[in-house]
């Protein structure tokens, strides 16, 4: 269980790592925390001839307000942002991130890393396509911006090319408005989930504008589903006055029928396709309302 | 370039990032990283093939064995250190990622007279049995308890799940953490052992090639005919004197005689002539059922005809892991019709060979010596020697440290009754 050899490079610019991406193409792979590629390694899963390092990289941003937007910089990684004040301004950050693997794990391991990795079980690439996260990528053309949620083209697999760097993520920050709520199963904490959903609800007034759900372990990608019409209906004619049991309910007789598209993967040995899809209408349920009523009630909208 | 100031504390800092390190450019995949940092208080420099992960460097390259390795994909935590004051898997993270970082293993977190509150929670709480995942959990809790010291008791199970017990069951690990976690509210105590010491390697080639597999020519360009000593206290401390019956101006000749000298050494051969006074070659020890093949390198430092002086380096690496370095210095004195050899040696050793402990280390140390002096007082007379080229008989050798031990027991009791004579050591 050691990795195969490799060469190794720690270059001090987006440049300089796009080069010797671009040098190496394909076989050059890039390491931030390395916390998921270097499982990968240890088990001969992937050989490639030269890892790039990207942690002595200096033009790409720390933690930082950008406009309606918070920024992660490529080389930020999970536990600083966890504790970092501005990820207040992200409540589904702050809501998220302890269930991504263990405090060892996230101490080394990157928000970008983790998009980048696009684990289709993974927390944080439904969340960046929960709230329509923006992912800066730069190649030796120049610069691109993909939205999280055409990102994502398969299990593991991303729009990213082979000589490509993601640079940064740019999570727009939560209004007054806005209410979020994140769930998610596993066998046990720190394991990837065997279903889970993430969800972000904006209402005005009586009016719902959003209800996007994104589930994650349930598909090759997060799968978002815009639940806008089956929330409305749940909440019905009494809007936010409407009894909290009573919209989970309402919830429970659409969920189903939903999960059953969202969820396309197949079983194994800790859960059958049906268990997940049962995990998810139920989640789905739990959580749409959960964050129905932090969008309502501002007193509770932010976690 | 500023001078690196090694931390020692291993404090995490709160939400600041982490130090960039600095760029390094292209290193092939057979070559070589240099690196350094700091682990428990000590700077370290590496020269490490890109691969190697922090984990197997720590144990094989520093001795640092209490980095345990379990799966080595990270999944049991076994590994788990504090690497810039944050604990981490260190079988995920490659050693030559880590320049400037400060490392703190378990063997940092507390001395054995004086056991850091974490490690005595454990002991008092029975929150180990067979011990293999326990420096895992101590730097897991260690991180939870100064990173996040509001952790609520029934939260501990769920914080504490990123490192496996497989025999415990775990409770009497969460009460230990506990209890640490109530008796020091206001954070815990830093690491209690962190301050520069010797840290040598358990493997062969670190920094001295193995002839096993290097033909005895062909040293690798990275790895300089240099022997560096360890910083620090010496693992032993050697002092011993023998009369040889010949001239001293005969002795001093053997002496200054690279060749004829190894012939003198039991168990040695010397494979490669250097230049520059340096010498390759290979000592074999049998110890009983032990069987220790050294390859090694030595350098005549000082050479001094007139005042017959001389001295030594030598780095000698076995391949079952184990490692030696040692600054020896020989004098030859008149003493009436024959001579007298002083010998003074700082030995470091590492890996197994240190488990032998000191005081058998010392033993076999002055068995060699006697042996080394008996074949150079028969060297200088011109008497064909005996028992050179030969590794030292085993039987001899335990019989002979077992008498050398049972005669000091001997002395310790009569010396009680006796003044202590002069010429013992």
């Amino acid at each position: 269980m050691k990795a195969p050899p490799f060469a190794y490079v720690r270059p001090a610019s987006v440049a300089g790592v796009v080069e010797h991406l671009s040098r190496d193409e394909p076989d050059a792979k890039i390491l931030a925390g390395g916390q998921s590629l270097v499982p990968v390694l240890a088990m001969r899963l992937a050989r490639p001839a030269t890892i790039v390092d990207i942690n002595a990289v200096e033009d790409v941003p720390g933690v930082e307000r950008r406009g309606g937007a918070l920024e992660v910089g490529a080389t930020v990684r999970q536990r600083e942002l966890e504790r970092h004040p501005a990820t207040a301004a992200v409540p589904l950050l702050r809501l998220s991130m302890p269930w991504i693997g263990h405090r060892e794990v996230r101490s080394r391991g990157t928000v970008c890393g983790s998009l980048a990795h696009g684990d289709p079980a993974a927390e944080l690439p439904a969340v960046a396509c929960c709230v329509e996260a923006e992912l800066q990528i730069a190649n030796q053309q120049g610069t691109r911006t993909v939205p999280a949620r055409t990102f994502f083209t398969s299990a593991m697999t991303t729009v990213l090319g082979p000589a490509e760097m993601l640079t940064s993520v740019r999570f727009p920050t939560a209004t007054a408005e806005d209410g979020y709520a994140f769930a998610e199963i596993s066998r046990r904490h720190g394991d990837y989930a065997l279903a889970g959903v993430t969800v972000h609800v904006r209402a005005a007034g009586d009016e719902i504008l959003r209800a996007d759900m994104t589930a994650f372990g349930v598909s090759d990608t997060p799968v978002t589903w815009d639940a806008r019409e089956v929330l409305r209906s749940a909440t019905g004619a009494a809007g936010p006055d409407t009894d909290r049991r009573a919209i989970t309910t309402s919830l429970m007789r659409d969920t189903p029928a939903i999960a059953e598209q969202l969820v396309t993967t197949s079983g194994d040995i800790h859960g059958s396709r049906g268990y997940r899809r049962r995990l998810v209408a139920a989640l789905a349920a739990q959580e749409l309302t959960l964050a129905y009523l932090r969008a309502v009630d501002a007193t509770q909208g932010v976690p | 370039m500023t001078a690196r100031i090694p931390r020692q504390d291993g404090r995490a800092r709160n939400s600041a990032p982490s130090p960039r390190p600095a760029p390094t450019g292209l290193v092939a995949a057979d070559s070589r990283v240099a690196v350094q940092l700091t682990v428990n208080g000590t700077p370290v420099d590496l020269h490490v093939p890109p691969r190697l992960t922090l984990a197997d460097a720590l144990r094989d390259r520093l001795g640092l064995t209490g980095t345990h390795l379990g799966c080595e994909h990270g999944v049991c935590g076994m590994c788990t250190v504090l690497v810039d004051g944050e604990a981490a898997r260190a079988c995920l993270l490659f050693a030559c990622q880590l320049q400037d970082a400060d490392v703190v293993t378990v063997e940092g977190l507390g001395r054995p007279d004086d056991l850091h509150p974490l490690q005595e929670a454990f002991s008092r709480r029975h929150g180990l049995q067979c011990g293999f995942c326990t420096p895992g959990f101590l730097l897991s809790a260690y991180d939870l308890l100064t990173l996040s010291p509001d952790t609520p008791e029934d939260k501990l199970p769920e914080e504490l799940s990123g490192v496996l017990c497989r025999c415990t069951g775990y409770r009497g690990i969460v009460e230990a953490v506990a209890d640490v976690s109530r008796a020091c509210p206001d954070g815990i105590p830093g690491p209690g052992n962190c301050a520069p010491r010797t840290l040598l390697g358990r493997l062969p080639g670190n920094g001295v090639r193995t002839a096993a597999k290097d033909s005895p020519s062909s040293a690798p360009a990275d790895e300089p005919d240099e022997i560096r000593l360890p910083p620090g206290e010496p693992t032993v401390a050697v002092e011993i004197s023998t009369d040889v019956d010949a001239s001293p101006r005969d002795v001093w000749n053997v002496l200054d005689d690279a060749p004829l000298v190894a012939t003198c050494l039991p168990g040695a051969e010397l494979t490669d002539t250097l230049g520059g006074d340096r010498y390759r070659g290979r000592a074999r020890v049998s110890l009983g059922p032990v069987r220790l093949q050294f390859v090694g390198l030595a350098h005549v430092v000082e050479r001094d005809a007139d005042s017959r002086r001389l001295r030594v380096l030598a780095a000698g690496d076995d391949p079952g892991g184990g490692s030696v370095r040692a600054d020896i210095r020989v004098c030859v004195d008149e003493d009436g019709w024959t001579s007298r050899i002083t010998a003074t040696a700082d030995v470091f050793l590492a890996g197994r060979v240190a488990q032998f402990g000191r005081s058998l280390a010392d033993d076999v140390s002055a068995v060699l010596f006697e042996q080394f002096s008996a074949a150079l007082g028969d060297a200088a007379s011109g008497t064909p020697g005996t028992a050179r080229q030969q590794a030292p008989s085993a039987l001899r050798m335990v019989l002979s440290a077992l008498r050398r031990r049972l005669a000091r027991v001997r002395r310790r009791i009569t010396s009680h009754l006796t003044p202590r004579r002069s010429s013992e050591r």
